[in-house]
């Protein structure tokens, strides 16, 4: 473009003018002689010249200088320098940047223009700078962190799997040098490659979860952790994937996992070592306590006295060394979880007896008194057995192995729990040699001992106590001991009345083991769901002698009376799975259990429906236990019970008979009421008057009557036995003068030996108080 | 004389037992396996077993339920001998259908104890 000289006037300098004024640049013009002939406001503005300064008579030089010293080159700039340098350029075309002070950046262009002259340019190119900078600062920042991340980052082509970029970790993970990664296919990588497919694989899959991904590199395996995420790549689909290393970490969890196998085998071996060993070692001990007895009882036979002193040391130290084996046994059957418990119903008051004989010989060793607190209805739990009553054995015979001349005190009470499950407490206190608060620190570890001297001077092998913890733990329970040196030691037990959650149930296997050596003991069978009843008839019948047998159902009750025959049974009506009723009708179905007397507790009082099935007795809950007690001991000694059967024809008193004698029972018969009362005056009252009320000469009704004007047969048990329908007034009248209507019709007589027979056995003395 | 089988291959659990019982007033015959111990509950009809659990050629149990399971032997008292006194073996004794269990090493008079119970009981059921 050339510019005319300012001194040319007309349209096209208008033109002229407007183009210069239009122009996002600043514009000036030099002639020849490098005077400014014209300018833009652009270029006003831009470089803030002002008016004064603008005019044809300045130069070039004028205006170099004049920028200068307003610092446009710096502070310290030689003007001087900066204007030759300019004016040495001017011949030809050139362009520089300038930064201005206030911080704009103008880009400056010089022209020469035919003719001589020149024309300068300045363009604004502040924006484009700081957007370069940005960029350049962006870029920089990525390099960075692309470079210093110890993630691995790779950018691969969604077409081809060729590998677009990737960082310095990268190559580093994959140990491959950047010429071996750069635009190659990722499964070049692996020497395998079943691995490229395999991550190739991962990339295809949905993305958001990362993946483990195992490879070899030169031989060693190796773990990466591998997320992805899709991305527009230089305009065609990539993913962008990143690698953690995590061969360190799953190389840690190997090795923990094998060291854990390991240990977990070792245990294993030794829990299976113990095992075989202490059964090895039982067996010579066997020979060693077994010959010693017998060399006890031929040494009392020739009366040798100091032989039988010596071989009971034998024995003692047998029996002894017997007991360590069984301790570690079970100290390592607990540690290998190998240890069950089978929970039933423990009563307390039997419990403490139970123990009591046990650990009186330890007691009397040292002279130590046994005082026994137990509150006289302090009712049962639902534990182990085996394990509580061991614990007890073990805490009382510690008090009395450290107490001489003392007392130990065993106390048992009931607690709430937090919970609001109920609890025993059991405190075991002696009046011995105590302990100071480091050797109670130290009670509960396994092989240790209040110190090693306690070994030599009082025997044990300081594992009692780490079982009794474990075994009260395994119930759900806690054991703690309080103590001071010389003031005696309290260890007290608490356990929960019932377990929540039982580790395993106890087998229904008959409780033919729980029966006392009493052999003249009655043995009562109490079948009931609710350990409430179990817990007070035990409590009850204990007490008088009665041997008490448990079953918690229909199907154990029938388990353990198939297997020992119980004396007598309470049966509970109210039973999940085989009710009492069922089970009273197996019963009688069975030739071995059908003459065994039942007494049937129920909230319903049923008794005809009971009495025709064949119980024995009935009491309603809640039991009297007074009354139960009197009627057990009637069913334990009445046999051979006279049952009188009064009817006028002969065929039925032949049916009767029949039913009678077939329960075991002596019949006797009276063919109308007068032939009845002559039969009682002659003969002993019997167990029961079985009537007919429809006879001649003397009726049912007024043999009622009758008898109950005597003195001595008002209260013989009458069922009467009809085919008469009875209206109300019958029904008031006979409820209150016999204890039992059976009606013929409903009946066959033939089929209710039982329900005479047991009704006969409760006997006379039952029957009076029993009026309907 | 009450005749008691006294099963078990241990030399010394046999020779003890076998005195001991003896002195205690009973006749004693002996099996030396699971096997012999079966053959002999039907030749000798003793009024009693007692069987040690880990016998050779057949088990305690088995022996058990063989002779449970025989209607000539059925009626004889089995008291099992179990050298644990652990709940799984007391389970698999009844569950063979001994009549009794004891531990070893044995309490002679619990043992005779048990014995006497069972002799008394079958005799009580057999009238």
């Amino acid at each position: 473009m050339i510019f005319p000289k300012r001194s040319v006037i007309g349209n096209e300098n208008k033109l002229l003018r407007a183009t210069l004024e239009n122009m996002s640049q600043g514009v000036a013009m030099y002639d020849a002689e490098h005077r400014l002939v014209t300018w833009n406001e652009r270029f006003v503005e831009y470089l803030e010249m002002p008016d004064a300064f603008l005019g044809t008579d300045k130069t070039f030089s004028d205006y170099i200088r004049y920028i200068g010293k307003r610092g446009e080159f710096g502070a310290d700039a030689d003007i001087e320098a900066e204007l030759k340098k300019r004016i040495a350029l001017l011949d030809r075309s050139h362009m520089f940047e300038r930064l201005r002070p206030d911080g704009t950046v103008l880009e400056v262009r010089r022209d020469p223009v035919p003719g001589g002259g020149f024309i300068a340019i300045y363009t604004n190119i502040t924006a484009r700078k700081e957007a370069e900078r940005q960029i350049r600062e962006d870029q920089e920042r990525f390099h960075a962190t692309d470079a210093a991340s110890p993630v691995g980052l790779i950018i691969v082509s969604r077409e081809n799997n060729i590998i677009q970029h990737f960082n310095r970790s990268f190559s580093e993970i994959v140990g491959r040098e950047q010429n071996e990664i750069s635009g190659k296919p990722i499964g070049s990588l692996f020497s395998d490659p079943k691995q490229g497919a395999e991550l190739t694989e991962i990339f295809d899959s949905p993305p958001g979860h990362p993946s483990e991904f195992r490879f070899d590199r030169f031989g060693r395996e190796c773990w990466v952790m591998v997320s992805f995420a899709e991305l527009d790549y230089r305009n065609s689909k990539a993913v962008v994937a990143s690698f953690v290393d995590i061969t360190d970490r799953v190389q840690a969890e190997d090795e923990l996992k094998k060291a854990k196998e390991a240990a977990e085998s070792a245990n294993r071996v030794k829990s299976a070592f113990l095992a075989n060993m202490s059964h090895e070692l039982r067996t010579p001990l066997n020979a060693i306590i077994g010959y010693s007895e017998i060399l006890v009882e031929d040494a009392s036979d020739r009366g040798d006295e100091t032989s039988i002193a010596d071989l009971k040391k034998i024995q003692s130290a047998g029996k002894h060394l017997l007991g360590l084996i069984n301790d570690i046994l079970d100290l390592s059957k607990i540690e290998a979880g190998r240890m069950d418990i089978y929970l039933e119903q423990v009563f307390l008051s039997k419990l403490v007896t139970d123990v009591k004989t046990i650990v009186d010989p330890m007691m009397n060793k040292n002279d130590n008194k046994l005082v026994i607190e137990c509150p006289e209805h302090v009712g049962s739990l639902r534990t182990d057995l085996t394990k509580l009553k061991q614990n007890l054995i073990n805490l009382l015979s510690n008090a009395a192995k450290f107490t001489k001349d003392g007392e130990v005190k065993l106390t048992l009470s009931r607690i709430d729990g937090e919970d609001g499950i109920k609890h025993i407490r059991f405190d075991v206190s002696d009046t011995g040699i105590g302990m100071n608060e480091e050797q109670i620190a130290k009670l509960f570890q396994s092989f240790s001992q209040a110190d090693s001297s306690t070994t030599r001077n009082f025997g044990g092998t300081g594992l009692g106590l780490t079982i009794t913890r474990h075994f009260c733990t395994m119930l759900g329970g806690s054991v703690e001991a309080k103590s001071s040196p010389g003031k005696g030691s309290t260890f007290t037990m608490i356990l929960p009345d019932r377990i929540a959650k039982p580790v395993v149930l106890a087998p229904a296997e008959p409780r033919v083991s729980q029966r006392t050596n009493d052999k003249g003991a009655i043995r009562v069978l109490v079948i009931d769901d609710d350990p409430v009843v179990h817990e007070v008839l035990s409590a009850t019948l204990s007490r008088e002698g009665y041997e008490i047998i448990h079953a918690y159902d229909g199907g154990e009750a029938l388990q353990i009376m198939r297997t020992s025959q119980p004396d007598i049974v309470t049966l509970d009506v109210m039973m999940p799975k085989i009710d009492g009723w069922s089970l009273l009708g197996i019963m009688k179905s069975e030739s071995t259990l059908q003459n065994i007397p039942v007494i049937m507790l129920t909230i319903v009082d049923d008794r005809n429906l009971g009495f025709s099935l064949g119980a024995s007795e009935f009491m309603t809950k809640p039991i009297d236990r007074t009354r139960l007690v009197e009627l057990i001991r009637q069913f334990s000694h009445t046999k051979n019970a006279v049952v009188l059967a009064v009817d006028d024809d002969p065929d039925v008193r032949g049916i009767i008979r029949q039913a009678i004698e077939g329960v075991g029972l002596v019949a006797a018969e009276a063919e109308n009421g007068r032939k009845a009362l002559e039969w009682l005056d002659k003969n002993n009252a019997p167990s029961l008057i079985l009537l007919d009320l429809i006879m001649p000469e003397m009726d049912g009704f007024e043999f009622l009557d009758e008898i109950r004007k005597r003195k001595d047969a008002s209260s013989l048990p009458v069922v009467v036995l009809t085919a008469k329908e009875l209206d109300d007034h019958d029904r008031v009248f006979l409820a209150e003068r016999t204890i039992l209507v059976l009606s013929k019709s409903a009946q066959p007589i033939g089929s209710i030996g039982h329900a005479i027979a047991a009704i006969a056995e409760r006997g006379a003395a039952t029957a009076h108080r029993n009026k309907m | 004389m009450t005749k008691i089988l006294i099963v078990e291959d241990n030399e010394m659990n046999r020779d003890m037992l076998s005195r001991r019982l003896a002195r205690q007033g009973f006749e004693i015959a002996i099996a030396l396996d699971g096997r012999h111990g079966v053959e002999m509950a039907i030749s000798e009809k003793p009024d009693l077993i007692l069987m040690d659990m880990s016998l050779p050629v057949i088990n305690g149990w088995e022996a058990t339920e063989q002779v449970k399971a025989n209607p000539e032997t059925k009626t004889i008292p089995v008291i099992a001998l179990t050298a644990h006194a652990m709940a799984e073996d007391r389970e698999k004794c009844i569950a063979a259908g001994c009549d009794d269990f004891d531990t070893k090493p044995v309490d002679l008079p619990r043992l005779v104890e048990k014995i006497r119970t069972l002799l008394a009981q079958r005799q009580t059921e057999g009238l």
